[in-house]
């Protein structure tokens, strides 16, 4: 099997409960987007807010008690002084439109964090190019705070983000900053009005607008399967190794331990052994339909 | 420098026309003229006879479809090096099939259709060359637009039960 | 009768009326012993407390969609064939309360279920089962992840084993491995002959509880008698499923169309999931009470027939009874092997047995076969 991304120093704190959540307080509401909000997070537990960690790429476990869990990358700067953690996350399944009715102070379920990470150490002295679309853009923001934090250790950084329109468009107040610090932020929509004087067309195609250097390129990917399957095409006949496009991906994560079965894709379990996958790990069944 | 000058230099610097023989990029040259468009300038309409195809130099020109109720909604944008206006290059088409207007001030060049179609037959090497190319438009133009119908960022139907 | 002592790895003779004492120390020592009860025209494993309750006299018959008791008029425990019920029902509980989570003036707490773990000796445990138990032990208790639950019955477990000498047509152990024959894993395993049952010590305990009981050394006759009941058991199993490059062939037939064949047949109804002494998916759900004030969280089976098993928010990534048939194949006998070391099937046949749509994957892989060959 291929070598995935060891987060061995990014474990969560308990190896051996069944699912107990710790409680998180919600302590700010960010609106981003039409569905798309921003919880920031404050464990109650002193103890555990003072442990507690993550790295970039990684998700947490929310638990509205009568609902359910459902798994959410945090989306914040896991280095931020304050050390509040953030998740984006559409209102769309029970656990989240649940969620959506919360208000400052309520307080949520949180177990985590849990999976791999953007493996920001090795990608050092790399040009990276970072392709999402949609909701994926949050998972990959802890790991843009990163690039940030230590700018000179990266390459050319590319930001390709795609959404259905211009409202679509998360944290579009940060682009600016991010440009600052030399991150090529190359921004399209699906479809545009007569007020978006930005680019209309997918994410894949921007590959054709400049030059990678497949020696010293890497790619990570992260939004709807169908998008990240193009975007590995164009990535792929760049020449750029599978070893070096990192995949994030989505299954429908449970118990986040590796235990409960239902994230499986071939002989991974998404939660543990994912979600971010080095392309090369995913390749021999990536194009199997309903696997 | 001539008006001439400048569209030779300017064709030289598109990518793609460095690979033609000096013999043809002169043949397209001649061919050619350069516009600088303010933003929102239209270069044109739905509907209007075709003229020109033109290659982006500089900005970005959107392509868009008048919906009635909905207004024009942009299905791409051109941004540079990229070709639109491609379809009056074809022997069928006859019409605009979609509006060109420039998003931001934008720079392009035209190359005369007809004309270039002509080209095309009276040397079929060079109309090889330039048919595999369009060809290669087609074929991304297509992948975008299929991309654009999954509409993939579009939230999930709720959970049916079995 | 013998004043020896019996020690770990040897063999003695236990006039059958002595395992009544024994089930009986086990229950003083704290133990819930279940072990095989015949109920509603099968096996099920349930509390026993003597010999009486097992399943006398009883042999089974299995093919594929059947189960059949029939009474020999012999006095023999051992003769039948566990049916649709594994021991992982008491390992891995199909439901567990973890806690409850209460809504104290706003805020949200949380009482843990802090009940603490039966003991079990597991009476009659089958080859295969005992595979099947260490498969589990494999998935429940990773370096880097046990299951309190789980760990904590398996460790308290008394395992008195019973070499199979009546095989079904469904079994096919021998294929992969795992029996008729007990190797070790064991405390105490027995071997049923008509008048006694010859015992193997395999650990302290069960050591421990054969020196208070009246045993004989074993005489040559007895023991021969056995070991032909074994090897005779051993022969009688004619199914088989050919493993070599079995991970392999499965993952090289994805794209297969027999998936599709299959998918037609079967029903999705998760018999072959829950029947399997090794399927361990589950998945944990909230009760709310009607004020919405508490929630009770709780672990149940799940199954990856079931459409909601890979249900996410973008949609379901196996929505076809083919992909999940296909995944249920492929992990039991490829990826499996990936994740554990060692494939998830043992051979018991259950999924066989109790598949309503009579679907055998020792038809199955033959044909997956012939097709990578074509």
């Amino acid at each position: 099997m291929t070598t995935l991304i060891d987060t061995a120093s990014h474990h969560a704190g308990h190896t051996d409960q069944l699912i107990t959540p710790d409680w998180a307080e919600i302590v700010r509401i960010t609106p981003e987007a039409d569905g798309v909000t921003t919880f920031w997070f404050k464990f109650t537990s002193p103890e555990v807010q003072a442990r507690y960690r993550f790295a970039p790429g990684q998700f947490n476990m929310l638990y509205l008690p009568g609902c359910g869990e459902a798994a959410i990358s945090m989306s914040s700067d896991p280095d931020a002084p304050d050390r509040l953690v953030g998740h984006t996350t559409r209102l769309v399944g029970n656990v989240t439109k649940g969620i959506g009715k919360l208000q400052v102070g309520d307080t949520v379920g949180m177990r985590g964090p849990f999976g791999t990470c953007w493996p920001m150490a090795e990608l050092e002295g790399k040009d990276l190019v970072i392709a999402c679309g949609g909701i994926g853009l949050p998972p990959l923001r802890p790991a843009i705070y990163h690039i940030l934090r230590s700018r000179e250790k990266y390459g050319k950084v590319t930001l390709l983000y795609g959404a259905r329109t211009p409202k679509d468009l998360l944290y579009q107040n940060e682009y600016e900053t991010w440009k600052q610090a030399d991150i090529d932020v190359q921004v399209t929509v699906d479809r545009g009005d007569e007020a978006w004087d930005g680019r209309v067309g997918v994410v894949p195609m921007w590959f054709y607008h400049f030059r990678v250097d497949p020696q010293k390129t890497a790619i990570l990917t992260c939004g709807p399967e169908i998008m990240i399957r193009f975007v590995i095409y164009e990535a792929l006949a760049r020449r750029i190794p599978a070893g070096r496009i990192y995949v994030s991906m989505e299954r429908n994560m449970k118990c986040g331990q590796g235990a409960c079965g239902h994230c499986q894709m071939g002989p991974y379990f998404v939660c543990k052994d994912g979600p971010v996958f080095p392309f090369s790990a995913l390749e021999k069944f990536f194009n199997v339909e309903e696997f | 420098m001539s008006p001439q000058d400048e569209i030779f230099a300017e064709l030289q610097k598109i990518p793609w026309f460095r690979g033609l023989q000096p013999k043809h990029l002169n043949q397209m040259a001649e061919i050619a003229s350069l516009h600088r468009a303010r933003a929102g300038e239209v270069f044109f309409r739905e509907g209007d006879k075709e003229d020109n195809v033109y290659v982006v130099l500089e900005g970005r020109v959107a392509l868009d479809i008048f919906v009635p109720h909905r207004g024009k909604v942009r299905f791409y944008t051109a941004e540079p090096w990229e070709v639109f206006g491609w379809s009056s290059v074809t022997p069928t088409v006859h019409q605009r099939t979609a509006g060109a207007v420039a998003v931001i001030d934008s720079f392009v060049v035209g190359f005369d259709a007809e004309k270039l179609r002509q080209l095309c037959e009276a040397d079929h090497d060079f109309g090889y060359l330039v048919m595999r190319r369009l060809a290669n438009i087609v074929a991304s133009r297509l992948m975008v637009t299929r991309l654009q119908l999954l509409d993939m960022f579009a939230n999930p139907p709720e959970m049916k039960n079995d | 009768m013998t004043d020896q002592q019996p020690s770990i790895g040897s063999t003695v003779a236990l006039a059958k009326p002595e395992l009544d004492g024994l089930l009986a120390d086990l229950r003083r020592g704290g133990f819930r012993t279940v072990g095989p009860r015949a109920r509603d025209e099968g096996i099920v494993y349930a509390e026993i407390e003597s010999l009486a309750d097992l399943p006398r006299g009883i042999q089974t018959a299995q093919k594929p969609a059947s189960y059949r008791m029939t009474q020999t008029g012999q006095n023999r425990c051992f003769d039948f064939i566990p049916g649709s019920q594994s021991w992982k029902q008491f390992l891995f509980p199909p439901r567990t309360e973890l806690f409850t989570a209460r809504k104290e003036s706003g805020k949200w707490k949380l009482d843990e279920n802090i009940e603490e773990q039966p003991r079990y000796a597991f009476i009659g445990v089958r080859a295969c089962e005992l595979a099947a138990i260490e498969i589990q032990d494999r998935v429940f208790m990773r370096p880097d992840f046990t299951d309190p639950v789980y760990r904590a019955r398996r460790a308290g477990l008394f395992i008195l084993a019973v070499n199979c000498t009546h095989p079904n047509d469904t079994c096919f152990c021998t294929s992969m491995g795992t029996g008729p024959a007990h190797k070790a894993g064991y405390d105490l395993c027995l071997t049923e002959l008509d008048e006694v049952f010859l015992v193997q010590v395999g650990s302290e305990l069960g050591r421990s509880l054969l020196a208070k009981r009246t045993f004989d050394l074993p005489s040559a006759f007895v023991q021969k008698n056995a070991a032909d009941a074994l090897e005779s058991a051993a022969r009688s199993i004619t199914r088989t499923l050919d493993t070599d490059g079995l991970p392999e062939l499965l993952m090289d037939s994805l794209e297969s169309g027999r998936w599709a064949e299959i998918g037609k047949r079967c029903l999705s109804c998760a018999n072959c999931t829950l029947v399997c002494p090794t399927c361990f998916c589950w998945d944990a759900t909230d009760l709310p009470d009607l004020t919405g004030k508490t929630a009770r969280r709780e672990r149940v089976w799940d199954s990856c027939f079931n459409l909601q098993y890979s249900y996410m928010a973008g949609g379901n990534t196996r929505p076809t009874i083919r992909s999940r048939y296909r995944q249920w194949l492929t992990h039991k006998l490829s990826t499996w092997k990936d994740q554990f070391g060692v494939p998830g099937c043992v051979g018991c046949g259950r999924c066989i047995t109790w598949c309503p749509a009579s679907i055998d994957l020792t038809e199955e892989i033959p044909a997956l076969r012939a097709e990578v060959k074509k």
